[in-house]
C-alpha cells in the first residue's frame, strides 16, 4: 500500500488545510471532465482514483470516520450500447464499423457524436468537431453532445502561456450564459471530488 | 522534424536553461562521436527536446561536465551525461530523419535545388546506414512515415486529419515505445500523436504562402486566407491542449521545468508567430 500522504505530495505533518489544498489541485489537474472524452480517460480516473483513497485514508486517519466509496454514474443505455462500450475500451475501428452499419436516413444526433468520439480518439480534432457540431445542432438540448463541443472550443482557447494571440476570430468571447451554464454543469458533475461534499 | 519544438528562453529559470543547452550541446557531440563531423548540422531543437524527454523518463542524466564546444573551441561550454541510450537514439532520429527529408526535397525539387542535395547525399548514406542498423524501429517508422505521407499528398481531396496523420502517428509511436507500463505508453502516444500533428500543421501553416506559390501540396490551400487562418489556429491549439492534457499524465521529476515550459509557452509561442505572421501579410509575394 503507498504512502496516502505521498500521493498527495504533502509531509505527514501538514495541516488539514494544506492536505485540502494539495487535494484539491491534484483533484483539478486530473478531473475527469478534463479528460472525459480523451483516450487518456482510464489513466486519468486511475489516478483521481488513486489520489481520492489517499484523501480518504488521510482523513479517516485523522478522524477516524466513516468513508464513503465513490460512486460513478454509468452511461445511460441507448440503441449504441454496443458502439458506446467499443469506445470506452478504445476498439476505435470496431466502434466506427458498427456505426457505418446504421442506414443514412436514421443518422441521427446521437449517430453523429458517436462517430466524432470515435475521430477523436483517433486524434482527427477537426473531423471529430464537425460531427459534434452536427450532433448539438440536430440535439441543441443534450447536455452531453455539448459538453464535448465545448470541451473542442475550451481546447481551441489553449493560451496557457499568455502568448495566445487573437487574429480577429473573435472565438476566445465568453459569454454570461457560458459561465452560467459552465457552473450548472459542473455543479451537476461534480461527484467525484471529496471537497464539496 | 522542423524546428518547432522550442523552449521559451525568457520563461526559464537560468539553471534550466543552462541544463537545456548542456543537452543540446551534449547531443551535438554525440553526433560527431557517433557518425561524422557533417552530421552535427543536423542537430535540431526537436531532437534535442527529444533526448530531454528520454533523459527525463529514463531518469538517465547524471550530471554535468565542463568542456569546450568543438566547433568553437574557444567558447566553454557544459555538457549534460547520459547513462543511457538517450543521446545515441535522439542522434539517430535527427540523422534518419534529416536523410528522408532529404531524398524527400530531391523528388520535389527543380534542377538548381536538386544539385546541392546530390553533393550532400552521399555523404549522409554511410551516417544513415549505421543509424538503421542502431536502431531499426525508428528507421521503419521513418521511413513508413515518408511512404504514408507520399499517398495521403498524392490524394485530391485530403482532408486536415488525413495530411497530418503521418507525421502525427510516426511521433505517437516512437514515443508509446518509452513508455514503462500500459498507462504510461497510453498517455505517451497520445502526446506524441497531437505534437506530432502540431509540429505537420505548423509546416502546413508556415509554408501556405510558400505552397501555394508553387503549387505544392497542402492541407489549408483549400480555403481562403481569413477561413485558412481560423482553421489554422483551432486545429493548432486544440492539439496543443490535447497534449498539454495528456502532458499533465506523466509523472516526470527531471527536466521538468523545461518540459513544462515547452509546452505551455515554447509552443504557444511559436505558434503565435506563425500564425501572426501569416495575418500581418497580406502581399504573398514579400514571403
Amino acid at each position: 500500500m503507498t504512502n496516502p500522504y505521498e500521493v498527495l505530495g504533502v509531509s505527514p505533518s501538514a495541516t488539514d488545510e494544506e492536505i485540502k489544498k494539495a487535494y484539491r489541485e491534484l483533484a483539478k489537474k486530473y478531473h475527469p471532465d478534463k479528460y472525459a472524452d480523451s483516450p487518456l480517460k482510464d489513466v486519468a480516473e486511475q489516478k483521481m482514483k488513486e489520489i481520492n483513497e489517499a484523501y480518504d485514508q488521510i482523513n479517516d486517519m485523522r478522524r477516524n470516520g466513516n468513508t464513503q466509496s465513490s460512486s460513478y454514474r454509468n452511461a445511460a443505455q441507448s440503441k449504441y450500447y454496443a458502439v458506446r462500450v467499443y469506445i470506452q475500451r478504445n476498439m476505435v475501428d470496431e466502434a466506427e464499423q458498427l456505426l457505418g452499419r446504421t442506414p443514412v436516413e436514421e443518422r441521427d444526433a446521437e449517430w453523429n457524436f458517436l462517430m466524432g468520439m470515435c475521430y477523436f480518439r483517433r486524434g482527427w480534432n477537426d473531423k471529430a468537431k464537425e460531427y459534434f457540431t452536427t450532433a448539438h445542432n440536430m440535439d441543441p438540448g443534450n447536455a452531453e453532445f455539448k459538453t464535448a463541443l465545448d470541451n473542442m472550443n475550451r481546447r481551441a482557447g489553449y493560451g496557457y502561456g499568455g502568448y495566445a494571440q487573437s487574429t480577429g476570430g473573435g472565438s476566445s468571447d465568453c459569454s454570461f450564459a457560458d459561465v452560467c451554464s459552465m457552473i450548472l454543469c459542473a455543479d451537476c458533475l461534480c461527484s467525484c471530488c471529496r471537497v464539496c461534499r | 522534424m522542423f524546428g518547432y519544438l522550442r523552449i521559451d528562453k525568457a520563461e526559464l529559470k537560468v539553471r534550466e536553461y543552462e541544463a537545456y543547452k548542456a543537452v543540446y550541446c551534449g547531443l551535438c557531440k554525440q553526433l560527431g562521436r557517433d557518425y561524422s563531423v557533417f552530421s552535427r548540422a543536423v542537430l535540431s531543437y526537436d531532437c534535442t527536446f527529444y533526448a530531454v524527454l528520454l533523459m527525463s523518463l529514463n531518469r538517465g542524466c547524471k550530471g554535468f561536465r565542463d568542456g569546450r564546444c568543438v566547433c568553437n573551441p574557444l567558447k566553454k561550454c557544459k555538457f549534460a551525461e547520459c547513462s543511457d541510450q538517450s543521446y545515441s537514439k535522439a542522434a539517430a532520429l535527427s540523422i534518419i530523419s534529416v536523410y528522408y527529408k532529404l531524398h524527400d526535397d530531391l523528388l520535389d525539387s527543380g534542377f538548381f535545388r536538386r544539385l546541392p542535395i546530390y553533393f550532400i547525399l552521399p555523404l549522409f548514406s554511410r551516417s544513415h546506414k549505421k543509424a538503421a542498423r542502431l536502431y531499426p524501429e525508428l528507421e521503419t517508422l521513418v521511413a513508413e512515415m515518408m511512404r504514408m505521407q507520399r499517398d495521403a499528398e498524392s490524394g485530391s481531396e485530403t482532408s486536415i486529419d488525413e495530411a497530418a496523420h503521418p507525421t502525427a502517428l510516426m511521433l505517437s509511436k516512437i514515443l508509446c515505445a518509452e513508455g514503462a507500463d500500459e498507462p504510461q505508453k497510453a498517455v505517451l502516444s497520445e502526446l506524441g500523436y497531437q505534437l506530432g500533428r502540431w509540429v505537420y500543421l505548423m509546416d502546413a501553416a508556415d509554408d501556405y504562402y510558400k505552397d501555394r506559390r508553387n503549387g505544392c501540396f497542402n492541407p489549408f490551400l483549400k480555403y481562403e486566407k481569413e477561413e485558412a487562418v481560423n482553421r489554422m489556429e483551432d486545429a493548432l491549439s486544440v492539439s496543443l491542449g490535447r497534449a498539454f492534457d495528456a502532458y499533465s499524465l506523466l509523472e516526470l521529476t527531471d527536466f521538468k521545468g523545461i518540459t513544462e515550459n515547452l509546452l505551455r509557452f515554447g509552443l504557444p509561442l511559436q505558434q503565435s508567430r506563425v500564425v501572426s505572421k501569416l495575418t500581418e501579410v497580406t502581399d504573398d509575394k514579400s514571403l
